[in-house]
């Protein structure tokens, strides 16, 4: 790689230098401490030496007068890259010391403001270039406003946005100027690939829908005792080793009603309908997505969970999670799900009392969406009280089960979410 | 009026003293340890010490640089360890170590110096001013040749005699200004010959002979305090050394020879005042060698106050409250 | 407060060295033709305080300063008048390199309680050396005030409070003002340095102005009312300088026009505007506008009216910030 040689700076004072002569030719390889040219500067002579070693390509000729810091020859690696750099590669421009402007508009404003004052100028975009011209004030009630500068049109001066810009935005925002796109037109913001993950998500939820057919019930389920209950487990999490979550009741009461209701926990295959005896719950985990703009999901299994305990379906339900997140999943634990839950959250941070419409995860005959709990009036022993809530959302598959059998896997899901004590039996 | 015994003892010691404080100053800035610089007076510390001995409290007293006024600061008892503790930057300097070489000793009338030679020019006038209104002090301003070019001194000495104020011109002419010599800076020999020009009193003495300068200056003071105006002291004095410590000891542009140097060594005012005590037998060889060991144990607790002393490194806000009366 | 005569600014000046030389015999003036004095505002006090109270002196103002220097150092309360405010540049070391700095580089342990003053001002034609304003040089200096009255009420309140002031104090006036007449209370009182006045309220833009400026500024603010609402601040000390009083102003109006008759650059205006920046940047609606001299000296002839601030520069600027 060629290394560029500049006039040396060889005096406080010194803004140019003369080459009074080269001290080596042309191409010639030079050895670092070598003389390699004669500078003259203020009337002073001075020898200079090759501050590194390689093949010299001369780029301002002997006799000629720079300015410091300019290139003026170039050392190359190699006799190949010298012939390259001599070959006609592209000359670096000599760089000049950039001068100062004099700005002769400090002086004076008692003889500029003598004169009559400018017609204002009509109102004018504020924004070129990417900056927006706006008075401090203007950008400080902006700000504290949430209005959105680059939205405004000036009418200061030279198209400045000032207090009155803003305020005027606030008071009628519809009516203020806001720069739209032509009609017709869209702009693109970004784009995501129908690839990977999210390829496989859009073809699934595709698939399912137009395969099953597929409806929603909707339920509310007192869970004030499945709190309670919850409550004491938490009170052992050190001796359980995890804090038992409201899912892991849910997953529990899932598995009891598929035992009780075998057609819940099964899928078509082929042409058949296909009951399992495994209860395998898919649990459906959020990710981030591949790029800017999109999000990701995967639904890893957690296996028996009929014959599992609370404490353990919890431990397991997190580890899923965990590892689904971090992409830690082994093969074949995304597979062998008998009907998937899809765990109860916050929606985008906000607590919320909503039911949802699941997409079936085929070839699965249910899917069970619990909403957040919240405290809610109701009327409990005849009386109205403050319980806490569950909202739920079922989706099945009414190719295998009709109103009966999923009023009875309803039912039973809710006594166990009503009663978690009844799971004991 | 001929001095006293005890009065020439008292100056005896005070120029020994003064000699130790300049050799003191002397030594320290060739170790590094003076922040600024130093103009000795080594061999010329008479004329400060015989101008301030006897001078009453109530008297202003300004000296001018060289040796940093350390005769006038003998004669006056000012206290050497805050002044070199200021030369020092320490905290405990007369000027809270802010200045680097300033006096400020107003408790003993000496009201600050500057860098600006003849500075003190401009406020004798109000100092003289001052003093007469009040009565019963005078004002002793010091200052060298060279500084008599400055414009301040005409109208000083104007200022004086129009208004008879109780002023004594005190001028030590060692003939240098750095490396002017006084036959090129001045179209007279002597400076006091400016004093005619206003019609003061005016005298010229041997300022190496420091029981002359105490007789001399104690009559200036009652010429002054009588009433009877200002009056010129010129006292003729030499300088060994170079300006100050670092610069080189030229006259013009070549270095003083070594010769000349030597004789002016032959007027060193110890040696002509040891002479002269001893002749007179006001003081034995025991007692000036029991005066010698005082002064070098004062140097000792001079340095030793000014070396103990903390750093001065006040904050901005302190600096900052420092600058105007609240 | 009594019954309110009106004065001459310049009598109310001399009213001020009247009542503080009554109060306290450390007061005393030295100047150059003081006893009979070429201004009014010196007048028949010889007669009452004597030569050694009114003292003339040569023309020598290193002599003539050095007797307040040194007499304050001596417990005096010096008012040293150079006549007009540039001669102060025949003593400007003592004045600059001493005084102003003396207190501080000495450790605090001394004060210098001197008033220096002089007259100012371009529009009388005097030429460049008799009007030249020289606030601005000393005003930089850290150790000394310097103010300027605007009204014969401030004018015997701002030389009362700089004679009381323990600290040197410059205090110039405006030639343009000495005949001014306002309303004077005759029992000595004070208006404190270091604090502006609204002297005019108004919405629309904060007008600083000063002296014989403060005039031309409520002549604008007349014209435009109506149409544009001025506030006129009046800071009355150029140092310290009260920036709290502009800013406060500035919350209302968001616009600022800053008159100051010295040059251009790196005068107060400029200095109201660097602090307002820092301070109060997001107060400002639009940028700060100086009406100042341009950085020529102050030419004779007939050229005087429209090189220094006047009304239609004024009012311009603030035309333009109102834009």
């Amino acid at each position: 790689m060629a290394t560029n040689y500049v006039m040396p700076k060889l005096a406080m004072g010194m803004n140019e230098g003369t080459v009074v002569e080269w001290l080596v030719a042309e191409g010639q390889q030079v050895e670092r401490g070598a003389p390699l040219m004669q500078v003259e500067t203020e009337k002073v002579a001075y020898d200079v030496e090759a501050p590194v070693a390689g093949w010299f390509h001369i780029l301002a000729p002997a006799g000629t007068t720079v300015p410091v810091e300019s290139v003026i020859g170039q050392f190359a690696g190699s006799a190949e890259e010298y012939a390259q750099l001599s070959g006609g590669a592209a000359l670096p421009a000599v760089t000049a010391v950039p001068t100062l402007a004099f700005n002769d508009k400090l002086t004076s404003t008692g003889a500029v403001m003598a004169q009559a004052p400018a017609a204002p100028t009509a109102a004018a975009p504020a924004a070129s270039g990417g900056r927006v011209k706006a008075s401090p004030l203007a950008r400080k009630l902006a700000r504290d406003r949430g209005v959105d500068l680059a939205l405004l049109r000036g009418s200061g001066p030279e198209g400045r946005i000032v207090k009155r810009d803003v305020l005027a935005a606030q008071a009628a925002p519809a009516t203020a100027a806001i720069a739209v796109s032509a009609p017709g037109t869209l702009t693109v913001k970004g784009t995501v690939p129908l690839k990977g993950m999210r390829g496989a998500i859009a073809r699934r939820m595709t698939q399912s829908l137009q395969t099953a057919a597929q409806l929603s019930q909707f339920s509310e389920v007192d869970a004030t005792r499945l709190l309670e209950a919850r409550a004491r487990f938490v009170a052992n999490a050190d001796a359980y080793g995890t804090r038992v979550s409201v899912n892991a009741f849910v997953v529990k009461a899932m598995a009891v009603a598929c035992q009780a209701v075998p057609i819940a926990n099964a899928g078509i295959v082929g042409d058949e309908i296909v009951l399992w005896n495994e209860v395998n719950v898919g649990i459906a985990v959020s990710l981030p997505g591949q790029g800017e703009w999109d999000s990701g999901l995967i639904v890893p299994v957690l296996r028996n969970a009929e014959r599992k305990g609370l404490v353990q379906i919890d431990r397991e339900l997190r580890d899923l999670a965990t590892r689904a997140r971090e992409g830690r999943l082994v093969p074949g634990e995304t597979e062998g799900g008998t009907i998937t839950l899809s765990p109860t959250a916050a929606m985008g941070g906000e607590a919320m009392y909503s039911w949802s419409t699941p997409v079936l995860n085929l070839p699965q005959a249910l899917i069970v969406q619990p909403g957040m709990i919240m405290a809610r009036a109701v009327i409990h022993e005849g009386e109205i009280a403050k319980r806490d809530m569950m909202p739920l959302s079922i989706t099945f598959d009414h190719r295998i089960l009709d109103g009966d059998p999923l009023a009875s896997f309803v039912v039973t899901l809710r006594r166990c979410l009503q009663a978690p004590e009844l799971m004991l039996a | 009026m001929a001095l006293g015994k005890e009065q020439m003892v008292l100056l005896y010691r005070n120029l020994v003293r003064a000699d130790h404080f300049d050799k003191m100053m002397m030594n320290r800035i060739m170790q590094g340890k003076l922040i600024g610089f130093y103009h000795p007076g080594d061999g010329a510390m008479a004329a400060g010490v015989g101008a301030s001995t006897f001078l009453g409290d109530n008297d202003i007293l300004n000296p001018h640089h060289r040796a940093h006024g350390l005769g006038y600061a003998a004669g006056r008892g000012i206290d050497v360890g805050r002044y070199l503790a200021e030369h020092t930057g320490k905290v405990d300097g007369c000027c809270l170590g802010r200045s680097s070489f300033h006096w400020s000793f107003p408790e003993k009338k000496l009201y600050g110096a500057s860098g600006f030679i003849g500075w003190h020019f401009c406020p004798v006038v109000g100092w003289g001013w001052a003093s007469k209104r009040k009565g019963n002090q005078m004002v002793l301003m010091a200052s060298g040749d060279g500084s008599y070019g400055q414009g301040g001194a005409h109208e000083a000495m104007l200022f004086a005699m129009n208004w008879k104020l109780p002023i004594v011109f005190f001028c030590e002419n060692n003939g240098m200004a750095i490396h002017s010599t006084i036959s090129d800076m001045h179209p007279m020999p002597d400076i006091s010959s400016l004093a005619q020009g206003y019609g003061m009193p005016a005298v010229v003495i041997d300022g190496q002979d420091v029981f002359a300068v105490a007789e001399t200056v104690i009559a200036a003071r009652e010429h002054a305090l009588a009433g009877k105006g200002p009056t010129f002291v010129e006292a003729k004095t030499l300088r060994l050394r170079e300006h100050d410590v670092g610069t080189p000891d030229l006259a013009r542009a070549e270095p003083r020879p070594a010769q000349y140097l030597e004789e002016l060594k032959k007027r060193d005012p110890i040696v002509l005042a040891t002479g002269r005590v001893l002749a007179e037998k006001v003081l034995t060889r025991k007692q000036i060698e029991k005066i010698y060991q005082e002064a070098k144990e004062e140097v000792v607790a001079i340095e030793k106050f000014a070396d103990d002393s903390p750093i001065a490194q006040p904050s901005i806000e302190e600096l900052l409250a420092g600058v105007y009366v609240a | 407060m009594s019954e309110v005569r009106e004065l001459p600014l310049v009598e109310a000046i001399k009213e001020a060295y009247r009542q503080e030389m009554e109060r306290d015999e450390r007061v005393f003036m030295v100047g150059q033709d003081i006893a009979g004095g070429i201004f009014p505002h010196t007048k028949g006090l010889v007669e009452q305080f004597g030569t050694d109270r009114i003292v003339d002196t040569p023309l020598a103002e290193i002599g003539m300063y050095g007797t307040a220097f040194g007499a304050a150092m001596e417990g005096f309360r010096p008012i040293v008048d150079f006549m007009f405010a540039g001669f102060f540049l025949n003593a400007a070391a003592p004045i600059l390199a001493q005084t102003a700095q003396f207190r501080f580089i000495h450790g605090s342990q001394m004060s210098l309680p001197l008033v220096i003053t002089g007259a100012c001002g371009a529009g009388m034609r005097l030429g460049n050396e008799h009007a030249m304003l020289v606030h601005n040089m000393i005003a930089q200096v850290p150790g000394i005030k310097v103010c300027m009255p605007s009204t014969p009420y401030d004018a015997k309140g701002l030389m009362t409070a700089a004679i009381r002031d323990d600290n040197p104090v410059a205090f110039f006036w405006h030639l343009g003002t000495m005949m001014d007449r306002g309303p004077v209370p005759e029992e000595p009182y004070v208006v404190p340095l270091g604090v502006a006045e609204v002297k005019r309220e108004g919405s629309d833009v904060t007008l600083v102005a000063n002296g014989f400026q403060y005039k031309n500024a409520q002549i604008v603010a007349d014209k435009l009312a109506g149409e544009i609402s001025v506030e006129i601040i009046d800071p009355r000390t150029f140092s310290p300088l009260d920036i709290g009083t502009i800013l406060k102003s500035l919350e209302k109006t968001g616009r600022l026009v800053v008159v100051d008759e010295s040059w251009e650059s790196r005068s107060t205006a400029s200095e109201i505007a660097a602090q307002v920046v820092d301070l109060g940047f997001d107060l400002l609606d639009a940028p700060i506008r100086r009406v100042t001299i341009p950085n020529i000296p102050l030419p004779g002839g007939h050229m005087e009216p429209y090189v220094a601030p006047n009304p239609a520069a004024i009012e311009a600027a603030v035309r333009d910030v109102c834009r």
